[in-house]
C-alpha cells in the first residue's frame, strides 16, 4: 500500500501566461485553477492512512480468526493505481504541437536570413554622394519613376513632390 | 575670317583628341583614355572637391607651368599683352558698342560673383544635404525596420522554446488527479475495514453490557422472589425494634 512517486515537474507560470493567445486565457486560467484546486487537495490528503492496530483488535474482538482473516485480507489487498488514459493523448498534442514549432521554427529561421541579407545589402550600399540616379533606382527600387504609368515628367503624382 | 579658321583648327584638335587611336606628333595627350572597351569604374569615383586652379578665371595654372621653364614667370603675361595688343591694333577685334556693353556687363558679373558667390554655393550645398539626408533617413529607417524583424523573430522563437509548460501543466493535472484519486481509495479501505472491526467491538461491547444488565435484572429479580412473605414480616419487625432503639438514643443523647 505504498503511495508512488509523484514527479511533478516545476511550472514557470509567467512563462505559462506568456504563451497563451489571448482568445484562449480563459482556458487557460481555469487549467491554472484546477493545477490550483488538485495541489490543495493533494496537500489535504495525506500520503499513507493510518496503520490499523491489529493487536488490539485481536485482543478485543471475541470471533476467533476473524481479526486474522481481516488481517490477512486487508495486507493481500492491491488497490488498483487509476488507469491513466490521458497523458498519452497529452503527449501526442505535444508531438503534434513540437512539429507545428518546427516548421514555424524553419520559416522564422529563413525569415531571419533574408533580413539579415537585407541588412547586409543595405550596409554595403555606396554612400549617396558617389551615386548616380541608376545607383539609386538599383539600391532602392522604391524611388524608380514609372514612366509608363506617367509617361511625363515629373513620373509620380504631383502630390508626391 | 580668320577666327573662323581659328575655330574650325580648335575643333579639329578637339576631334583628333576623341580618336586617340591616331597619335599626332606633339599634340598634348588628355588623362582620360576614351573608349577602350574596357568597363568604366563603378561606382563613379567622387568629383574632386575644387576645380583644377585658374588665373584670372579664364586660364588654367598649367598653362603658366608649361611656359615657366622657357620664359620665366612673366612670359605668359607678356605673351597675353601681346595678344591682346596684336588683336587691337591690327583689328583682328573691332571696338563696336557691344566691347562697352560687354565690359560693363563683365563687370557687373565679376562684382555679382565676388560677393555673392560662396553664399549661393553654400545654399545649392545646403539643399543638396538636405537631399542626401533624407535619403539617409530613408534608409536607416529601412535597416530599422529589418533589425526590429529580426528581433521579433529571435523573441518568438524564444517563447516558442516555452511552450512545453502548458503540456507540462496538463500532465501534472493528470498526474495529481490520479494521485488523489488513489489515496482516496486506500483512505477509504482503510475506512471501511476499520468500521468493520469497530462495529464488531461495539457489538460485542453491546451484548455484554446488555447481558449484563440482564443477569442483574434477573437476579434482583430471583432475590425479591426468594424472599417469602414471612421472612418479609420478619424483617420488618426487627427493622422497626432496631429503629425504636436508635429513637430511645437519638434521645438519649442530647439530654445528656
Amino acid at each position: 500500500m505504498a503511495g508512488r512517486k509523484l514527479a511533478l515537474k516545476a511550472i514557470d507560470w509567467v512563462a505559462f501566461a506568456e504563451i497563451i493567445p489571448e482568445n484562449q486565457k480563459a482556458i487557460a486560467s481555469s487549467l491554472k485553477s484546477w493545477h490550483e484546486t488538485l495541489t490543495s487537495r493533494l496537500a489535504a490528503t495525506p500520503e499513507k492512512p493510518p496503520a490499523i492496530d491489529w493487536a488490539y483488535y485481536k485482543a478485543n474482538v471475541a470471533k476467533a480468526g476473524l481479526v486474522d482473516d481481516f488481517e490477512k485480507k486487508f495486507n493481500a489487498l492491491k488497490i488498483p493505481v487509476p488507469e491513466d488514459k490521458y497523458t498519452a493523448l497529452v503527449d501526442a498534442e505535444e508531438e503534434e504541437d513540437v512539429k507545428n514549432c518546427a516548421e514555424f521554427l524553419a520559416a522564422s529561421k529563413t525569415q531571419i536570413e533574408e533580413y539579415e541579407k537585407e541588412l547586409e545589402r543595405l550596409r554595403n550600399v555606396i554612400p549617396f554622394e558617389l551615386m548616380t540616379v541608376e545607383d539609386l533606382n538599383e539600391a532602392f527600387p522604391e524611388t524608380k519613376l514609372d514612366t509608363t504609368k506617367y509617361p511625363y515628367w515629373p513620373h509620380q503624382p504631383i502630390e508626391n513632390i | 575670317m580668320l577666327s573662323r579658321v581659328v575655330l574650325s583648327a580648335a575643333a579639329t584638335a578637339a576631334s583628333s583628341l576623341k580618336n586617340a587611336a591616331f597619335i599626332g606628333p606633339g599634340v598634348i595627350q588628355a588623362t582620360r583614355i576614351f573608349h577602350t572597351g574596357q568597363p568604366s569604374l563603378a561606382p563613379v569615383p567622387p568629383l574632386p572637391e575644387y576645380g583644377g586652379k585658374v588665373r584670372f578665371g579664364l586660364i588654367p595654372e598649367e598653362f603658366f607651368q608649361l611656359l615657366y621653364p622657357k620664359t620665366g614667370v612673366t612670359g605668359p603675361y607678356v605673351l597675353g599683352t601681346g595678344l591682346i595688343l596684336y588683336f587691337l591694333s591690327k583689328e583682328i577685334y573691332v571696338i563696336t558698342s557691344e566691347t562697352v556693353s560687354g565690359a560693363a556687363l563683365a563687370v557687373l558679373v565679376i562684382y555679382a560673383v565676388k560677393k555673392y558667390g560662396a553664399v549661393i554655393g553654400q545654399f545649392a550645398d545646403k539643399l543638396s544635404e538636405e537631399k542626401i539626408a533624407r535619403l539617409e533617413e530613408f534608409k536607416q529607417s529601412c535597416i530599422r525596420y529589418a533589425e526590429d524583424g529580426i528581433d521579433f523573430e529571435k523573441e518568438k522563437q524564444a517563447v516558442v522554446q516555452k511552450r512545453h509548460y502548458l503540456f507540462d501543466v496538463q500532465r501534472n493535472n493528470i498526474a495529481m488527479a490520479f494521485e488523489v484519486a488513489y489515496r482516496e481509495r486506500l483512505h477509504t479501505v482503510y475506512r471501511e475495514v476499520k468500521n468493520r472491526l469497530d462495529y464488531h467491538i461495539s457489538v460485542q461491547n453491546m451484548m455484554r453490557r446488555k447481558e449484563q444488565e440482564h443477569m442483574i435484572n434477573w437476579l434482583e429479580k430471583k432475590v425479591v422472589q426468594s424472599i417469602s412473605a414471612q421472612q418479609e414480616k420478619e424483617t420488618i419487625a426487627k427493622c422497626i425494634e432496631d429503629l425504636k432503639l436508635l429513637a430511645k438514643k437519638a434521645q438519649a443523647q442530647p439530654v445528656m
